[in-house]
């Protein structure tokens, strides 16, 4: 049984490993690999020595996954300390309204945010297509985070009040290591969406030297018209697939603990 | 000041920002929507009273498309909810390697459509691709994946359950992690079978996360976009085109703006049509539950 | 769905002594960082007056960035007061297409000078997003050109773009099991029928099928070759939508009943139905059709792959059936100039010297690159080089225009529904075309009362 869940679960990317690493005539007729001889780097050299560079797309992905990041968490754990410190009428409303907000279908807003892309001149702008990015993240965010924010122990806040510490000193001593655990799963869940988010890409990035990961992927032209590019389409997706296979790995706990008890308290 | 009002204005940034993300496009486009706004009149925006709707009401296209979302997303949501709850059931059981296991499942969830899509495409790929390969095996087909309209959309549903179900399974574990231990045991001493235990113990108690997930996906596949756009662009003849896809492709390739946002109008009216249908039902099925 | 947790009012005691300065400072630090984001990410497009050469931004699809970078060179050696900023743009026309619209859509006029395919000319033009260039370039600019190359650059009375070559469906055949290419379309499928029986090939004829738009430019050959039009252009003009479609005519509906029933004998593989141009590319250099419609793109592709059929291949126009007159899509390039250029002289005099008969003929030296000028075509030497030179002339004096109009892409789109409905999954000729011409109709007669 699990042989056969893994076996669903990874096939796929293993098959887009192996195309990543055959020639295109292997590809089309894979009995050849029994001659030998038949793997290559080429897809790989070929997308990294283009120009822009696969890598650029990463390290572009990243500045906006980052930007996105540090922005989201900025606003969201106020809000949510803020949300969660309110009572009432108050309160429900503004959770009924993010948790509205966390079901929309962001690709219903690409035209509309497109049109602020062109009234603010943010066009091909990575740092600033994570304003809007971190728009869209915010509601699963301070979910997240007020759950974990109302399952600390209150005694906590009061004995620190009464040691002396201040406002500034209790968020810094008290509120965000307690947070952390929380912080780390929002933070990576927030990175996941940004590092995959395609609509909004798509519409606010044209320059070929500022795209992301998914838009460049599915933009990726083919050293040679010939060949249909599935290797060269593999190996990006390889190369763009590493990076969060690590973030996946290192944080798996982190993801599967955070995004489970905080999500959905209910 | 009262209490409870300066904490209220923490959230003052990020509502601020919610609001610009959110509500504005959502009032740009239905102003938008009543303006003939294309090609034809050099991309302003002229008033033009309902005409977009009344074209959006006789646009066979566009209840063909809203059509094909609700199947795409009824039948995937329904299949990623049953197999996600047996990952999940799985990913559970104690065992050598359970980290490892949930890690692994988990991989086809973070990547991005985009990327994944592409590698349906060559697996699906019609002579070459690794599943006629498979098939070629058994003395069957090739058999074109892609490009039958009868068929298409069951292999969109297919890329789309194995991205998606990685996810469900994981909401519904958190379900399951909730669960005590005694309550488990005492049923067992009871002498409740496996099927009982899960029928009078497990699926009430994770009725929450079950509906949780059952809204959040079905809301999540209304609006199919990258997958889609990616994996067939639509086609074969239009079989597979999302209601998404044809409001981009109105404004992005058509370059018909005012209908465009009709169409994204249109299907957000859908959306909470959909939405309210199935809170209705959720209700009606709970008579003795309030729901939380 | 939310819990609501307990315990959390102790913040709020009254007489528990909030720091209120240290949070209204946050809310205001975060509030001004949020529009101060917004404020620093709004650049403004300063045009540096400094002196030097001066800048023209391109952009190509990738493989014309390479074949043309050598001569590029050339051009900044002849040209010391000029610099090019090329951008590569994606290899698949679609593709290209959303990636210039998102470009001009925000607005900056991120390019001076664009590669526009034939089909864009209209739309782009009414979008207000080109600038006329007879002003620049004369209105005898495309005088010297083959007939089929000056399609396809005007609208509304302006030219929009200069042709930089002069592409058109072609028919590949196979030397090593025929001796000479069919003259129509019914000795086509007698010869393949022939071919596929005695087991010499798997199928017979392959092309463009796919729900995009090469399967228009199909389309376009067939209606042509069964003696249907897609598109009257009205003479009075209607203004902004320039014309008619006629799609239910017998004719029209012969031709896509041909399609049809090429899948439905076996002749054309189903798979076709979700086949680009790469897609039978593969299948035809791979050895398994007799006949294949593709740009003449495939021909060096074949030449230099080195595959089975490497040096068996030959290429004719694309036929009609019996009695009637043969036509190719013309699937040309050209430049066109951005509106709102800052540079539009020299822009337009980069135009000028990329679609020059010189530089045209060292891409027909180098790259093989179907030329528009009539000249090159009467070249001994370039004959000589590139065989295919003399078909290629044949099909661009037949070529035919796709409809002019700023609505093309929806046409196109609802046809390729159409005729892509019909060829996978069934119905018949006649509902699909009359179906077609319907929608045809209502987005026409919806634009021209708007």
């Amino acid at each position: 049984m699990r042989a056969l869940v893994l076996l669903w679960s990874l096939g796929p990317l293993f098959l887009q490993l192996f195309s990543s690493l055959v020639t295109p005539e292997t590809l089309v007729d894979p009995g050849k690999i029994a001659g030998g001889g038949h793997w290559t780097l080429a897809n790989y050299r070929a997308l990294l020595g283009a120009s822009p560079s696969f890598g650029r797309y990463l390290l572009n992905s990243a500045v906006v996954g980052s930007g996105t990041t540090a922005l989201t968490l900025l606003l969201a754990v106020p809000c949510a300390y803020g949300l969660q410190r309110q009572r009432g009428a108050m309160r429900w409303s503004v959770m009924a309204a993010l948790l509205g907000a966390a079901l929309f279908p962001t690709v219903l807003l690409f035209l509309a945010l497109l049109g602020l892309a062109r009234r603010f001149d943010l066009g091909n702008d990575l740092l600033a297509l994570s304003l809007p990015y971190a728009g869209l993240s915010l509601p699963l965010a301070v979910l997240l985070l007020r759950t974990a924010i109302a399952d600390l122990p209150p005694e906590l806040e009061e004995a620190a009040q009464l040691e002396g510490l201040d406002f500034g000193e209790r968020v810094r001593h008290v509120l965000l290591p307690l947070l952390s655990p929380a912080l780390a799963s929002t933070a990576i869940l927030v990175f996941l969406f940004s590092w995959n988010e395609y609509p909004i890409a798509l519409t606010w990035i044209s320059r070929a030297d500022r795209l992301t990961l998914p838009t460049a992927i599915s933009r990726i032209a083919g050293s040679s018209v010939y060949a249909v590019p599935y290797g060269a389409f593999a190996a990006a997706t390889v190369l763009g697939s590493l990076p969060l296979l690590l973030l996946v790995l290192l944080f798996q706990r982190s993801i599967v603990s955070g995004l489970t008890q905080g999500a959905i308290k209910g | 000041m009262s209490p409870g009002l300066l904490e209220g204005l923490l959230m003052l940034p990020a509502l601020l920002l919610l609001a610009l993300v959110f509500l504005w496009p959502l009032g740009a486009m239905a102003w938008l929507s009543g303006q003939a706004s294309s090609v034809l009149t050099g991309l302003t925006a002229l008033p033009n009273g309902g005409a977009n709707w009344l074209r959006l009401l006789g646009d066979g296209r566009f209840w063909q498309d809203a059509g094909q979302t609700l199947r795409f997303a009824l039948v995937s949501v329904v299949l990623e909810l049953l197999l996600g709850l047996g990952l999940a059931l799985l990913l559970q059981r104690p065992g050598r390697g359970r980290a490892w296991l949930r890690t692994l499942t988990l991989l086809p969830w973070a990547l991005p459509t985009t990327v994944m899509a592409l590698g349906w495409r060559w697996i699906y790929n019609d002579p070459f691709g690794p599943l006629n390969a498979l098939l070629g095996l058994l003395g069957i087909g090739p058999y074109g994946f892609l490009s039958n309209p009868a068929t298409s959309w069951l292999f969109t549903v297919l890329a789309d359950v194995w991205k998606t179900t990685p996810f469900v399974a994981l909401l519904l574990l958190a379900g399951l992690q909730s669960i005590p231990l005694e309550l488990r045991e005492s049923l067992e001493l009871e002498g409740a079978g496996r099927w009982q235990r899960l029928r009078h113990l497990t699926l009430p108690l994770l009725l929450p996360y079950l509906s949780l997930a059952l809204l959040f996906r079905l809301t999540q596949a209304l609006g199919v976009f990258d997958l889609v756009q990616v994996l067939t662009g639509g086609g074969p003849a239009g079989s597979t085109e999302s209601l998404a896809l044809y409001a981009y492709l109105n404004a992005m390739r058509f370059l018909d703006f005012g209908y465009s946002a009709t169409v994204v109008m249109g299907t957000f009216v859908l959306l909470l049509l959909a939405v309210s249908l199935a809170l209705l039902l959720w209700r009606r099925s709970q008579p003795h539950r309030r729901p939380a | 769905m939310l819990r609501q947790a307990p315990g959390h009012a102790a913040g709020n005691r009254p007489g528990n002594r909030q720091p209120q300065a240290g949070v209204l400072l946050l809310v205001a630090v975060l509030t001004l960082l949020l529009i101060a984001l917004l404020g620093i990410a709004q650049r403004h497009g300063v045009a540096p007056a400094a002196a030097g050469p001066v800048p023209v931004r391109l952009l190509m699809p990738a493989p014309f960035v390479d074949a043309t970078a050598p001569l590029l060179k050339t051009f900044h050696r002849s040209h010391p007061n000029l610099r090019l900023e090329v951008t590569r743009g994606p290899l698949d026309t679609e593709a290209m297409s959303d990636l210039a619209i998102g470009a001009l859509l925000l607005g900056e006029t991120p390019y001076d000078v664009m590669l526009v395919d034939v089909t864009w000319t209209a739309r782009y033009a009414a979008a207000g997003w080109l600038t006329p260039l007879e002003p620049l370039l004369g209105n005898d600019a495309l005088e010297g050109m083959v007939p089929g190359a000056r399609l396809g650059n005007h609208f509304d009375g302006h030219l929009w773009r200069m042709p930089f070559n002069g592409d058109t469906g072609l028919l590949y055949w196979r030397t090593d099991l025929m001796d000479k290419p069919p003259a129509d379309t019914a000795e086509l499928e007698e010869i393949a029928g022939r071919l596929q029986r005695e087991g010499l090939v798997r199928w017979g004829y392959v092309w463009q099928g796919r729900q995009y738009e090469g399967l228009s430019c199909v389309m376009l050959e067939v209606l042509n070759g069964f003696g249907a039009y897609w598109w009257r252009p009205s003479a009075e003009g209607v203004a902004p939508v320039a014309g008619q479609t006629d799609l239910a005519s017998p004719g029209a509906i012969r031709a896509a009943a041909w399609l049809q029933g090429l899948i439905r004998q076996g002749i054309t593989p189903q798979a076709v139905a979700n086949a680009a141009e790469n897609e039978t590319l593969q299948l035809f250099a791979a050895g398994e059709a007799a006949f294949m419609r593709n740009w003449p793109y495939a021909w060096r592709e074949i030449e230099n792959g080195g595959g089975p059929v490497t040096g068996h291949v030959g290429v004719t126009p694309v036929l009609a059936a019996p009695g009637q007159q043969t036509g190719g899509t013309l699937g040309t390039w050209g430049f066109s100039l951005i509106a709102g250029s800052p540079h539009p002289r020299e822009a337009a005099e980069v135009i000028r010297w990329l679609t020059a008969p010189d530089t045209q003929r060292q891409l027909v030296m180098a790259q093989g690159y179907a030329p528009t000028w009539s000249a090159l075509y009467d070249d001994p030497e370039l004959a000589r080089l590139q065989p295919l030179l003399a078909v290629q002339r044949r099909a661009l004096e037949e070529a035919l225009v796709r409809p002019l109009t700023p609505l093309y892409a929806q046409l196109s789109d609802l046809l390729q529904r159409q005729v892509n409905g019909l060829i996978s999954g069934g119905g018949s000729a006649p509902a699909a075309m009359a179906e077609a011409q319907r929608r045809s109709s209502v987005l026409l007669d919806a634009a021209s009362t708007s």
